[in-house]
């Protein structure tokens, strides 16, 4: 498992079998939280409407194809987080990198046939966000600019940068290809969530397999101590904002094939939700614990309760309330795991 | 010294009735009419302002077009104090709010700076009526949003054939303009489609994402929705996504309001049935025309009401109707 699970398994024979219990289920609470909204919708469901909400293929897609956007965000997220950095330009690199991936893949079209002209939208889409994270990763580690400080003002450039490009309107893309893979189906599954999930598999096995995933967590244990142990903080800090800004690239040129248009405020309402669904994953925003698995439940925990509001007729505005619970529960969990499992 | 001021503004005021009576002396003097639209970063105020320089060639007149990025007042009005600072001749504004801006605009008016609004207005909208808060300014110029709304309600109820259940899909209550759509949709249905049933109304906070999966789940629980009114370019783009999704495409109308390009092409692809596109450059044009014969001491009128075009599959090619596009 993580390098974080392990450190903690090493302070586990202190403690009794009941509080190791306690732990174990705390660290799984996103997906507690998952099951016990689907119950909630389910049962509400069945007795007002006598309608199954769960095994109804068609709600499961809906939920999915909703989670996608900042569930791509939040994968980034999730390791600058567990770094003990944040990163708040997310939402308008999305919005760049939309409106870029719109115009070149229309560009390209001019000459090239649909096919290689949407691959051209797409790398550029990917590339031009490399950008800001490169800058965010510069600022942080070379400048010692505070992250949240330094990604809020490549929000603003990302944002101006990205409405300049697009003239301040949506920029439409007409490619069929583009489309496609925005809207089609493969096996019935909409491929913009088998890209997700490929893309999750691969976030999960470098967090949890690899030495860049142990050195994320010791960075946000204690960034001495990782200095000390000979990690190249600096190099290592540089990578996960780029990796961070990559997410929200790929977002963004989903988004503009989904929709057939680039927009540079895309990416703008899913900030808040891409950081919620990291916390109610179980990532503390002091650095130090976090999983993509934890990620992806919190992500779906958003979507669920945005999509089942709706579908049980509840006030919109509830959402917004339930949101927020799930968060303030989610945070008192982990204090309360905290304490009892002596974690740091 | 009072006196004095006062003589000066006499022999101004006459200057300016001169120019007036003899249009091409304009020249002598330049006016300057600043324009502040309710955000910068939107296709609707980008053609208004292609509209407004359009009349200040005609004229003579110079053009400030500055605002803020977001359509929120906390962020323009540091921009219409900075315009007033500057002492433009006039000031054309689309408000972002009815009641915060009021306040500000006063000291543009205390600063001898007649005022126009465009789009929006604060208030009540009408104007000089002797009632008080918010009637100041000299002119309302913007389409008829109530109008618009049930213009969309008729285009939509005839697309579905006059019976079905719709919704409105919207951003967030409070914001004039989408709330009198809304209105004027809900209103006409009422009135003359008793057989169309209207849903609850779904606010997405102008996330396509929260539109589209919104519109995902209605259909889940009533399969026989038959249409769905986008109340600005968000809320449609969204709407139209979610129908695709859920393969109801042809089946489920959708009426989008606005016509930006990206709308403009989902209705030639069939994504979006219809698109009832206000006339932004008219209302820039007339509220620089407006002020420039206020300054130059002809009479205007307090409300202008711009028109509509009702666009879909069959005319969106015929040039008098993609006039209408906006431009970016």
């Amino acid at each position: 498992m993580s390098a974080h699970t392990s450190t903690k398994s090493v302070a586990d024979p202190k403690q009794s079998r009941s509080k190791q219990l306690i732990v174990r289920i705390a660290d799984m609470r996103a997906w507690l939280f998952l099951v016990l909204l689907l119950v909630f919708f389910e049962t509400w469901s069945r007795i007002s409407y006598g309608q199954t909400f769960v095994f109804a293929a068609y709600n499961a897609q809906s939920i999915a194809i909703f989670a996608v956007a900042p569930l791509l965000l939040a994968l980034g997220s999730t390791f600058v987080i567990i770094s003990g950095g944040i990163d708040l330009s997310v939402g308008f690199i999305m919005g760049l990198s939309a409106v870029v991936a719109a115009h070149a893949t229309n560009m390209a079209g001019v000459s090239l046939s649909p096919f290689p002209a949407m691959l051209v939208g797409i790398i550029a889409g990917l590339v031009i966000s490399l950008g800001p994270g490169a800058v965010n990763g510069w600022l942080i580690s070379k400048l010692k600019v505070p992250p949240f400080i330094g990604t809020l003002g490549m929000f603003g450039v990302a944002r101006g940068v990205a409405f300049l490009l697009a003239g301040g309107t949506t920029v439409p893309v007409s490619n069929s290809w583009f489309a496609a893979l925005g809207n089609g189906r493969f096996l019935g599954i909409p491929i913009i969530v088998i890209i997700a999930v490929l893309f999750v598999l691969l976030m999960h096995y470098v967090l949890s397999q690899t030495r860049f995933g142990q050195h994320t967590y010791a960075i946000g244990a204690s960034e001495q101590a990782a200095l000390r142990a000979g990690i190249n903080v600096g190099r290592h800090t540089r990578r996960l904002y780029l990796l961070s800004a990559f997410c929200a690239g790929l977002g963004g040129v989903l988004y503009a094939a989904r929709f057939t248009a680039g927009a540079a405020q895309a990416g703008e309402p899913l900030l808040l939700d891409s950081i919620a669904a990291v916390v109610i994953g179980g990532a503390s925003l002091f650095g130090g614990s976090g999983t993509i698995l934890g990620t992806v439940a919190g992500a779906l925990v958003i979507a669920v309760i945005q999509y089942g509001l709706v579908f049980i007729n509840v006030e919109p505005f509830w959402q917004f309330v339930a949101v927020g619970v799930v968060i303030i529960i989610s945070v008192l969990v982990d204090q309360t795991q905290r304490k009892l499992g002596g974690d740091r | 010294m009072k006196k004095l001021s006062r003589a000066l503004a006499a022999v101004a005021v006459g200057a300016a009735v001169l120019a007036g009576s003899v249009a091409a002396q304009a020249q002598d003097k330049k006016f300057t009419i600043a324009l502040i639209p309710g955000l910068t970063t939107d296709g609707f105020y980008i053609t208004m302002r292609r509209g407004a320089e359009a009349a200040a060639k005609a004229v003579g007149a110079e053009l400030v077009f500055q605002g803020a990025p977001e359509f929120n007042p906390v962020l323009q009005v540091p921009v219409l104090d900075a315009i007033i600072a500057r002492k433009p001749d006039a000031i054309l504004i689309a408000p972002t709010d009815k009641v915060q801006l009021v306040e500000p605009l006063k000291k543009a008016v205390d600063a001898g700076i007649p005022v126009i609004t465009v789009d929006t207005f604060i208030g009540s909208g009408k104007y000089q009526t002797g009632a008080g808060d918010g009637d100041f300014p000299l002119s309302y110029i913007a389409s008829d949003n109530v109008l618009g709304g049930r213009i969309a309600a008729r285009a939509l109820a005839n697309a579905v054939g006059g019976k079905g259940k719709v919704y409105v899909s919207n951003v967030k209550p409070g914001i004039s303009t989408t709330d009198q759509r809304e209105e004027g949709f809900k209103d006409e249905l009422k009135a003359n489609f008793p057989d169309i049933a209207v849903l609850d109304t779904q606010f997405n906070d102008n996330d396509a994402n929260k539109a589209a999966t919104q519109l995902q789940s209605v259909i889940a629980r009533n399969p026989d929705l038959v249409g769905v009114f986008g109340a600005n370019l968000f809320s449609a783009l969204g709407a139209a996504n979610g129908v695709q999704q859920a393969g109801q495409s042809g089946k489920i109308k959708v009426v989008a309001f606005d016509a930006p390009p990206s709308i403009a092409d989902n209705i030639k692809t069939g994504l979006v049935d219809i698109a009832i596109a206000q006339h932004p450059a008219e209302i820039g044009y007339y509220g620089v025309i407006s002020a420039f014969a206020h300054l130059t001491g002809q009479s205007i009128p307090v409300a202008i009401g711009t028109g509509f075009t009702v666009m879909d599959k069959t005319n969106i090619d015929k040039p008098e109707i993609a006039q209408f596009i906006y431009k970016d």
